[in-house]
């Protein structure tokens, strides 16, 4: 079972995006929103081999760069990513 | 798909504004959104006595508005919003308060309705945080 894990704390505050790599499956998938965008600057995302996802305009106003190892989405790309994947669990 | 979706955060937060796009676009793709739960800090969303500042969006208004429009079920947890003092004209009567800040499109409910709609729907989303 796949699962979609949804981050919106900034990895430089919150240990959640930390938390969430631990426990992420190899069919899991990461999506980064609002601060949870600041995730791009992580290598350690890319280094899992995991999928993972940024909200497009979340990532814009942080004025962060889309890595080649990441994907940027709009709201109907996250509806459709909720079902691609089986749960979508987000880290409050 | 059927997607259920609850909200913890209160309508100041960006999660609040992210569930209402992720709502929207939802519709928007042709699913179903099979009942809105606002739990927590989230019940603040239906207050009607919030007013945000001329130069801010209104989410708690669009919130309303979305809701009123789709005809959704937006239920919003009756012991979160007591303890908030978020209250319908019944519970006002009730507790004997002064002050009434709650109606329609919202309805009052038990977390019940939370795993009702977790079951009926393909997908929960829940928002929240920052």
């Amino acid at each position: 079972m796949s699962t979609l894990h949804v981050v919106s704390h900034s990895p430089f505050t919150d240990s959640r995006l930390a938390s969430c790599l631990r426990v992420c499956g190899t069919e899991d998938a990461i999506l980064l929103c609002g601060d949870g965008a600041y995730g791009l600057h992580n290598a350690a995302l890319h280094t899992k081999g995991l999928k993972v996802f940024v909200l497009a305009e979340d990532m814009q106003a942080r004025n962060v760069t889309l890595p080649d190892w990441a994907d940027s989405l709009d709201y109907a790309g996250f509806v459709q990513l909720s079902i691609d994947y089986d749960k979508v669990n987000t880290w409050l | 798909m059927k997607f259920a979706i609850a909200l913890f955060s209160a309508a100041h937060a960006p999660s609040s504004r992210r569930a209402l796009l992720f709502a929207q676009a939802a519709l928007a793709g042709g699913h179903e959104i099979v009942r809105l739960f606002f739990y927590q800090d989230g019940v603040y969303t239906a207050s009607n006595n919030l007013v945000a500042p001329q130069d801010e969006q209104d989410i708690a208004r669009q919130w309303r508005a979305f809701v009123s429009q789709h005809q959704l079920d937006g239920v919003v947890c009756i012991a979160a919003a007591l303890r908030r003092g978020v209250l319908n004209n019944e519970e006002a009567t009730r507790y004997q308060r002064s002050a009434v800040n709650l109606d329609a499109p919202w309805a009052l409910s038990g977390l019940g309705q939370l795993h009702d709609a977790a079951q009926a729907a393909d997908r929960l989303i829940c928002f929240g945080g920052p």
